[in-house]
């Protein structure tokens, strides 16, 4: 297999969420030719796959869709999807990035995302796009608004169900399929890098923090109560996941992992309060008649128009409570026990909810060591080095930072700052040009 | 009664809401009856009332304007399209024409669920009612 | 943009090419059929099939027919549009057909995926015949070009205003900055250490400072103000007012200014620079530019008068204050503020933020202030650990009803001032804290009285020798700022961005930006950022020195326009249409496409390019047409 020829670029941008994509577009805009590359199948990170966003309430597929669709049709950006990178150095003066192509099992050039493959393909799994609800197939389009759109097959759970070769395989009409793809890798060079590669939510607090309970299926986390209220969830309807019951009742924990120096991360993640708010309401006008509640140490509702938000959920009749609740049991119809302290009054009190809703902490997605030379703070985040007047600035000169992978922050938050990484990029590269033209 | 000759449904899809919208319902491979005609705008507040009455005239039975609300990019637009939506109902009144036949509504790009249901309340509705004009003569409850 | 289309030719001769989609649209719709269907549509030329039209093999039908001639205009029949509508534009301008000349038929999300039965051939007929209805009546359309002036122009000298001057500077980019007062600096160089990083404000602002003044791209206007505004995105027209300063708090800072006995361009502690003396005399600059960003910045809240017993006691001061006083000699140790030595003191919280109708009291012009001011939560939880630091003896409560300290480093300041011994007393909203004298003979002049709840509710007294009010932020004074360029204000009074996700430093006004707290509460690292996006925006437009626009804007026909002005009053857009020799004009640089124009010219002399009235007549003649026999 022969590598192809290496493309050069003014920028990188590693990850196309909506970080990622902001700062593609603002340099683009300028002239500047980009390489975006994201691990996954689809650009669009966590914003594609949330309900609708705080405190405008708009839907968030709706407001994602236009500037993923303006990166990918922009002609100075170009977009890799799949890859993650393997190694970024600096060689005089340039970067030169050794991407790594993960194999979709499906030839990109020859897929035109017609699903076919999908429709035949007999094997179903549970399906990560709709937070483990619903089902999907083992070779399918991500899902309906992915950009691009093309077919990837998860190896792990294919099987090639026929003879000589699977259902996919003949249901293709372009010969896209390719059980043998290997990673392959390819090289990028640029100019200047930009690291914008977010957030997962913290694996492990769960467990920590409710032993035996942390499985239970009416304990979900917060990204999975997004794919539950928008309108194309996995069941297009609140349900409990454990029954396909209508919940009665729902709790939010709040800080579930974040400031929490024993079994998480002592960091504010400083979007929780907000998005519950947001999903309390959401599930309120869903659900006129259940119980929503929200137990927390503060909330956080810094931003412009966020207390005022707040102040909406408290009048819908959203009840707060200051308290940080255990969750110790479930009943046999399946809703959980909780045990607090009530903050304000001294209380103890058992309260059962029909489900449970962990805000957990935002932890970064990605480390950079071995990859690229770009030093990491004790938070794990990127570290900054001029953290107030050049707040995108990291250890190594030429490489920036956008959105998360630079500290937790909303998704207005992180648009300001890619573009204001695009900034100093820009001033980079015109200083750069400036130096070679002397 | 055959597609070709069921009452024609004509809907207004805004470009960056309704339209996304209706091909995402598409995506999910949901049905909805065929005689329906979704055309795509950027903004329905170019259509002047004449357009609506126009279309009446020419024989389509409703219209539904799928709007992207209060999320519409173009500032002012949606209130001058409700008011002349209202205006449009007013000519409709006075003409005898059934108002339900034209309904403005708000679509996003992932509303399934609702999109379906206006189709389906339109398209039940044109059953009942049958082509533009029939209610002129009967009673209609609205008119 | 002129437009020398000749009419449409009668004769005009439409490709339709029908897509398969493997089996996607095929599947559902009769492919053959529908291309017999095709044929007979009058003015329809050519009609071909393709198992997958978005393939090169698939494209290449398109390109060979346009150059042998077959076909004056395209319509595919395929996917969605979004999907493919600019692969098909691309070939048909490889084909050297304007990109224009084509239309979409949607009959795979709208036909063959939700109408699984027989009718689905019809309805697919019936889309084609609309677009080809809509491709009768297409034009070639150009993409509209404006020259742009590298030029940009920041309002407001504070360290978003320097920050957004200087990137533009450093990206090519010649910058007129305006600043009201006769010193750069702004808010910023009232505080002494910023958190979470514990630099000096005075450090940061010299060093930006430095950079400003050296830059010859950078002229800098103080005691200057934009006193009026036109044109539009690369070319504003702005009138600036030079005048000596009248203002108190301009006044109050020369005085400081001239007690330090600095040289011009040194930093004075809570003053700033002066890049050169106060202007003494009026004169008037035009500045020609192309971008306004717009960091005017904010207002430290002030208490009312007996707010929490503001005014009317000397013990009690603001957060602001504090942060003077702790910058400033404090020898022995003892906490010494005006004068009076603190061994207890009380801080509360949210003075001036976070009100709630019904509970707050409205100022004098009837405002409330909803907002959360961000700042004041870390900024408060930093003088306390100073303080603890510094004089450990210090006894602090603090009244508060969340503790924000939200930002990367923050929650050190919470955890720190808690290890300190800082006790943290929560209130209801409803139940404020009241400050009172203390009774006669008391140790200590005031009293801080609160309801608490761990208490059942029972009164929580606590006598303290300062009370500090950790006053938040409001907007500074943009009402002629906002007369001038019609910028909205939200419900908080400041400045309101076009879509406050998406768009959070644009404004509804194309070339005009915002930066930093004259939109909502920032702190430094915020400011600076959204200073920088703001920039990136101006550079966007300006650095190429055009600016590149759709063509999807109002267009007038000049034959038919009787000059009504209806379409005049109806654009939302300031500017964009005027009568020019008893006709309509449209700015298109202005112009957002909207077509409410269209909808009340009574002449219909106004079409949107590419979405005219007249193709949707036409679509709707082809829907409600006879359908095509085969």
């Amino acid at each position: 297999m022969t590598s192809p020829a290496p493309q050069d670029f003014d920028a990188l941008v590693v990850g196309a969420g909506i970080g990622g994509l902001q700062t593609a577009l603002d340099l683009a805009e300028q002239g500047y030719k980009v390489a975006v590359v994201d691990r996954d199948p689809s650009i669009g990170g966590k914003m594609i796959r949330l309900s609708k966003v705080f405190p405008t309430l708009d839907c968030s597929s709706c407001i994602t869709t236009p500037k993923m669709a303006a990166a990918a049709h922009h002609r100075n950006i170009t977009i890799h999807t799949y890859c993650e990178p393997k190694s970024v150095a600096k060689v005089n003066g340039r970067f030169e990035a050794t991407i790594t192509q993960k194999p979709r099992y499906v030839i990109a050039e020859k897929c035109t995302g017609c699903r076919l493959c999908e429709y035949a393909c007999p094997t179903y799994v549970p399906d990560e796009e709709q937070g483990g609800f619903g089902a999907r197939k083992v070779i399918r389009v991500p899902f309906s608004n992915a950009i691009p759109q093309l077919a990837v097959l998860d190896a792990e759970n294919c099987w090639i169900c026929g003879k000589p070769a699977g259902k996919c395989m003949e249901a293709c009409p372009t010969d896209a399929i390719d059980y043998f793809q290997k990673p392959q890798d390819f090289t990028i060079r640029a100019r200047a890098v930009v690291l914008s590669t977010g957030y997962e939510l913290i694996p492990d607090y769960s467990a920590k923090a409710f032993g035996p309970m942390s499985g239970h299926p009416n304990l979900i986390t917060s990204l999975q109560m997004e794919r539950l209220l928008a309108p194309h969830g996995p069941y297009m309807r609140v349900l409990r996941p454990g029954d396909g019951k209508e919940p009665s009742s729902i709790a939010f924990i709040q800080c579930a992992g974040s400031r929490d120096h024993t079994l998480g991360v002592p960091y504010c993640s400083r979007v929780c309060c907000m998005y519950s708010i947001k999903q309390a309401m959401l599930l309120s006008g869903a659900l006129p008649l259940a119980d929503i509640t929200i137990y927390y140490i503060d909330i956080r509702a810094f931003g412009k128009n966020y207390e005022q938000f707040y102040q909406n959920a408290q009048a819908m009749g959203i009840e707060f409570v200051k308290a940080k609740p255990s969750v110790v049991s479930a009943t046999p119809e399946g809703s959980l026990v909780m045990k607090y302290e009530n903050q304000e009054t001294g209380e103890s009190v058992t309260r059962e909810h029909d489900m449970v809703v962990q805000a957990l902490a935002l932890v970064p997605a990605w480390n950079p060591a071995g990859v690229i030379d770009a030093g990491v703070a004790d938070d794990g985040f990127l570290k900054a080095t001029s953290p107030k007047l050049q707040p995108t600035l990291t250890t190594q000169e030429g490489v920036f930072m956008a959105g998360v992978s630079a500290g937790p922050k909303d998704i207005v938050d992180a648009i300001v700052e890619a573009g204001a990484a695009a900034m100093e990029v820009s001033n980079y590269l015109t200083a750069q040009h400036a130096a070679a033209a002397e | 009664m055959t597609a070709a000759d069921a009452p024609k449904i004509l809907i207004l899809a805004t470009e960056d809401c309704a339209y996304p919208g209706a091909n995402s319902v598409g995506q999910a491979h949901l049905t909805y009856p065929e005689n329906t005609f979704l055309l795509r705008v950027r903004e329905p507040a170019m259509f002047p009332e004449k357009f609506y009455l126009d279309c009446f005239d020419k024989g389509i039975a409703g219209i539904i304007v799928m709007s992207c609300g209060v999320e519409c990019p173009y500032e002012g637009a949606y209130n001058a399209l409700a008011a002349r939506i209202n205006r449009v109902y007013q000519t409709m009144k006075a003409r005898g024409l059934d108002i339900r036949r034209l309904r403005l509504t708000a679509i996003c790009t992932v509303c399934n669920r609702a999109f379906l249901k206006e189709v389906q309340q339109m398209v039940d509705l044109m059953n009942e009612l049958g082509a533009p004009g029939s209610e002129v003569k009967a009673t209609s409850p609205a008119a | 943009m002129t437009d020398n289309t000749p009419k449409l030719p009668k004769d005009e001769r439409v490709a339709v090419y029908i897509c398969h989609c493997g089996g996607n649209i095929s599947d559902a719709v009769k492919v053959e059929e529908l291309e017999e269907l095709a044929r007979r549509i009058p003015g329809v030329s050519v009609v071909r099939r393709n198992t997958f039209m978005c393939s090169d093999p698939g494209q290449q039908l398109i390109i060979d027919d346009l150059k042998a001639g077959n076909a004056d205009r395209v319509v595919v029949c395929a996917c969605a549009p979004h999907l493919h509508e600019t692969t098909f534009r691309g070939a048909v301008a490889r084909g050297g057909l304007n990109p224009y000349m084509y239309e979409h038929a949607n009959i795979r999300e709208q036909v063959s995926w939700v109408h699984h039965g027989p009718g689905a051939t019809a309805k697919a007929a019936k889309l084609v015949q609309a677009a080809v209805a809509k491709a009768g009546n297409l034009r070639a359309l150009e993409p509209i070009r404006m020259e742009a002036r590298r030029h940009a122009t920041v309002v407001g000298g504070g360290i978003a205003g320097m920050k957004a001057a200087l990137d533009l500077a450093r990206r090519g980019i010649d910058v007129t900055l305006v600043e009201k007062s006769p010193f750069l600096g702004g808010n910023l160089a009232r505080l002494d250490r910023l958190f979470p990083t514990e630099d000096k404000a005075a450090d940061l602002l010299a060093s930006l400072y430095a950079q400003v003044t050296a830059s010859r791209r950078i002229t800098v206007l103080t005691c200057a103000e934009v006193v009026a505004h036109s044109g539009y995105v690369g070319h504003f027209d702005l009138t600036v007012r030079r005048a000596a300063p009248t203002t108190t708090e301009d006044l109050e800072l020369i005085a400081r200014f001239e007690k330090a006995g600095s040289p011009l361009g040194t930093f004075v502690p809570f003053v700033g620079f002066a890049p050169v003396l106060p202007a003494t005399a009026e004169e008037t600059i035009a500045v020609a530019t192309g971008a306004v960003v717009l960091a005017v910045g904010f207002r430290h809240y002030v208490p009312r008068q007996g707010e929490y017993g503001y005014g009317d006691n000397p013990e009690v001061v603001t957060l602001t204050q504090l942060i003077e006083a702790l910058a400033g000699e404090q020898p022995g140790g003892q906490l010494m503020v005006n004068g009076r030595a603190i061994r207890t003191m009380a801080l509360i919280r949210c003075v001036g933020s976070r009100h709630i109708p019904g509970v707050d009291e409205e100022d004098e012009n009837g405002n409330l202030n909803q907002h959360c001011s961000r700042v004041c939560c870390t900024a408060s939880l930093q003088a306390e650990r100073e303080i603890k630091q510094r004089f450990p003896e210090t006894v602090i409560y603090d009244f508060y009803r969340d503790i924000r300290a939200y930002g990367r480093g923050h929650e050190e300041y919470y955890c720190g001032a808690s290890r300190d011994g800082v006790l943290f007393i929560r209130f209801e909203p409803t139940g404020r804290p009241v400050v009172a004298r203390s009774p006669a003979g008391s140790d200590n002049p005031l009293t801080v009285t609160v309801a608490d709840k761990l208490l059942a509710d029972r009164e929580l007294e606590v006598p303290v020798d300062l009370v500090v009010l950790a006053n938040g932020m409001v907007p500074g004074d943009t009402a002629k700022l906002v007369e001038l360029t019609k910028i909205p204000t939200g419900a908080d009074r400041f400045l309101l961005e076009v879509h406050p996700k998406l768009r959070p430093v644009e404004v509804k006004e194309a070339g005009i930006l915002l930066a930093g707290t004259c939109q909502a509460p920032m702190d430094t690292t915020e400011a600076c950022a959204a200073a920088a996006a703001a920039a990136v925006k101006a550079a966007a437009v300006l650095s190429r020195g055009y600016v590149e626009l759709d063509p999807f804007v109002a267009r007038i026909d000049p034959e038919l326009c009787k000059g009504t002005g209806a379409c005049i009053e109806e654009c939302p857009q300031e500017g964009c249409m005027s009568l020019v020799d008893g006709k309509a004009t449209v700015n298109p640089a202005l112009c957002t496409g909207c077509g409410m124009c269209v909808a009340v010219c009574p002449e219909g002399a106004i079409e949107v390019n590419g979405w005219t009235l007249r193709q949707y007549e036409a679509m709707v003649d082809a829907i409600v047409a006879a359908p095509v026999e085969a």
